[in-house]
């Protein structure tokens, strides 16, 4: 843990046992000051007094949410562009969630679908790739669409943004580790992109848990097997910040998954092979150094037979 | 015959402390794979189970179990059902509505309780009990001066946990909502639902009427206290998303009449309706035959169902299939899908009472108020 690339300890939900000191204890991360970024809990951004008691050290936050909701309130122009780009993300979204759906039928039925073997394995094989193209395509699609508003949306453009960028980077260049905390994706990515994270964080030690872990990730996934209107099937949002290339992350997987379910569990692992998809439960983490796993702490992949296995770190 | 009663008069007629035996062991009522059989202890001319069920005769006799005294009888109950009943027992001419004596579990309503049956296969949502994990929203009671009512109304505002004035909420309004409150655990349901961001965190102006058969059943009143009055009151005094879409009407029985009827009269006020058994009685031809309590109400549906207009973008409507109602919430099903109407409808094996109307809650508010769970990874 002495290396020279940036560590990366990811956590899962700090509830109901906040287990953020004792990672952090393990991780070899020093007892510097640490800037935090909790713009994922959107109002609630900046309540951090639970966790600078659990840390034991001096926090900063960075107030994302709120620079953000500022610039907004003050720049009109940036406001709309930013909502058209949410609006024409979330249309691409629920196109995908069309193609998505039927796939997934496809590819259940193939997975239990009885017949002469050779046969049935060549059409799994397709069935999945058709799967993993979907993926890919709609990943592309997502790719475009924020290419298309990066120009409207960019600090060259809007001397505000550039002028709270810099105050970012200014507080950041402060810190060696900064702490994303969970709470909403979608939020938390598009706060981290309209600052320019994803460069200044890049040379950063980061500790974050559920969302905060899910964004360094290449490819973000979403998951909810639980939610009441009925199980619903994992979808691709967009890219990550891309520090930990193939692993999709689970944070709470317990709660979210149906882990027992090998069928669905065996669909997700070779949907997304050869990413490796983790759970992070409470009490649970993974220590990367750069984009190497070194030490890791109850945390469970999926395998392509349908069931869970420990992480085992180099 | 149950299994347990067979055995227990296998070698003729049991002794007294075989029955004592059984009464302290068995859990009552007797369940089956799809029938219950209920059993009164006691000396009676007859005794007669009175659950309300639509298809079952209304009171549904009891037999004696001989040489013993023992009354017993068995009616069909599919899987997952629920049914709330009481005992009716004759002895030397008089009538008495009890509990059943050996079941514990009962149900309360603004009536009184009823002892409840649940069939093998139905388990109380977890959802629906209170969870020390999630937070809790407050209540607290404010007057509203009404220009439809030339009153003022006490109403009761739920705000949700962590309740911030710089943020916009959706706004449920909820009919007999000191009842959904009392009986349906509406508060619990809400702080857990909340919590799990299964909805999202919303204010509810829960009102109550002082005479709701009249107020709710299609008066041109109410609808104009709801859209003249509580809202421009909510609007003012909390900080609402002020959008037709985060609006969203409920009631049950009557109070989903009021429902319908607010949001027919003043389109485009509210984007989705709740309404659960609704008692929206209507009819084809010459009277309908609920009684005259009813007549406003069937006023209101056959004039409805001739021109049901567009009362709200999304409706989620339920009821138990064993009430009555339930032809009538059918047939309303296809008239609002006429109208482009986006509708779920979901029946549940349980009758006219507030615990099968909490334990719709969950399915009914999120969807119409999706919450942001998907997205949220704490």
């Amino acid at each position: 843990m002495t290396g020279n690339a940036p560590l990366r300890l990811l956590l899962g939900p700090q509830r109901p046992d906040v287990t953020i000191a004792q990672a952090l204890a393990r991780s070899g991360i020093g007892d510097a000051p640490i800037g935090v970024i909790s713009a994922a809990w959107q109002e609630a951004e900046g309540d951090i007094d639970d966790i600078r008691q659990a840390v034991a050290r001096p926090l900063t936050d960075l107030h994302l949410y709120h620079r953000a909701e500022t610039l907004f309130a003050a720049n009109p122009a940036l406001h709309e562009a930013y909502r058209q780009r949410q609006d024409r993300l979330k249309a691409q979204q629920r196109l995908y969630r069309l193609r998505l759906r039927q796939l997934m039928i496809a590819a259940r039925a193939t997975l239990t679908a009885d017949g002469e073997r050779a046969m049935l394995a060549a059409e799994r094989r397709h069935a999945i790739s058709q799967l993993r193209a979907l993926d890919q395509h709609h990943l592309r699609q997502v790719d475009k669409i924020n290419g298309r508003y990066d120009d409207r949306i960019s600090s060259e453009s809007n001397p505000q943004l550039a002028e709270q960028i810099a105050e970012v980077k200014e507080a950041i260049s402060l810190v060696d580790t900064v702490l994303i905390t969970g709470g909403n994706i979608v939020v938390l990515l598009n706060r981290l992109r309209l600052f320019g994270l994803d460069v200044l964080l890049r040379d950063k030690n980061i500790v974050g848990w559920s969302a905060g872990a899910m964004v360094l990730s290449e490819r973000i996934v979403l998951f909810h097997e639980r939610l009441p209107q009925g199980r619903r099937d994992a979808e691709v949002l967009g890219k990550g910040l891309g520090m930990l290339p193939g692993v999709v992350l689970l944070p709470d997987a317990k709660q979210r998954l149906r882990m027992k379910d090998e069928l669905r569990v065996g669909l997700f692992d070779r949907r997304f092979s050869p990413a490796i998809c983790m759970t992070l439960e409470n009490g649970s983490w993974l220590l990367y150094e750069g984009q190497t796993l070194i030490d890791s702490e109850s945390s469970k992949r999926m395998t392509r037979g349908g069931k869970f296995k420990r992480v085992r770190s180099a | 015959m149950n299994p347990v009663l067979r055995q227990l008069i296998r070698k003729g007629t049991p002794d007294q402390g075989a029955v004592d035996a059984l009464l302290r062991d068995a859990d009552f009522p007797l369940l089956n794979d799809n029938d219950v059989t209920f059993v009164f202890r006691g000396s009676a001319d007859a005794v007669y189970l009175r659950c309300w069920i639509s298809g079952l005769d209304t009171a549904q006799p009891f037999q004696a179990l001989p040489g013993t005294d023992l009354w017993v009888t068995t009616i069909e109950l599919p899987k997952g059902s629920r049914i709330e009943y009481k005992f009716e027992v004759v002895k030397n001419g008089h009538k008495e509505l009890i509990l059943d004596p050996l079941n514990k579990v009962v149900a309360h309503d603004p009536f009184g309780a009823n002892s409840v049956c649940q069939a093998s296969g139905y388990v109380r949502p977890r959802w629906t009990l209170h969870d020390p994990v999630a937070s809790e929203g407050t209540l607290h009671k404010v007057k509203v001066e009404s220009e439809a009512f030339k009153s003022a109304r006490e109403i009761q505002v739920y705000l949700p946990a962590k309740f911030r004035n710089n943020r916009r909420y959706p706004l449920l309004i909820v009919h007999d909502g000191v009842d959904y409150l009392r009986y349906a655990s509406l508060k619990v349901v809400l702080d857990n639902l909340i919590h799990h961001k299964e909805i999202p965190a919303i204010i509810v102006a829960l009102i109550q009427s002082p005479d709701r058969l009249k107020e709710y059943g299609g008066d041109d009143r109410h609808a104009s206290f709801l859209v003249n009055d509580l809202l421009p009151f909510m609007a003012g005094g909390y900080p609402l998303i002020d959008t037709v879409d985060a609006r969203c009407l409920m009631g049950a029985s009557f109070g989903g009449v009021a429902s319908l009827h607010a949001a027919w009269r003043f389109p485009e006020h509210f984007g989705s309706l709740l309404l659960q058994s609704g008692s929206f009685a209507f009819s084809d031809l010459g009277r309908h035959r609920r009684g005259p309590v009813f007549d406003p109400v069937a006023r209101f549906m056959n004039e409805f169902r001739e021109d049901p207009g567009r009362p709200a973008e999304r409706i989620f409507m339920s009821c138990g299939v064993y009430e009555s109602l339930i032809y009538e919430n059918r047939s309303l099903v296809p008239h609002l899908q006429g109208k482009g109407v986006e509708l779920r409808f979901e029946e549940a094996r349980d009758a006219h009472n507030w615990e099968n109307w909490r334990d719709r809650l969950r399915l009914g508010l999120s969807w119409l108020m999706p919450g942001p769970a998907w997205m949220v990874y704490d």
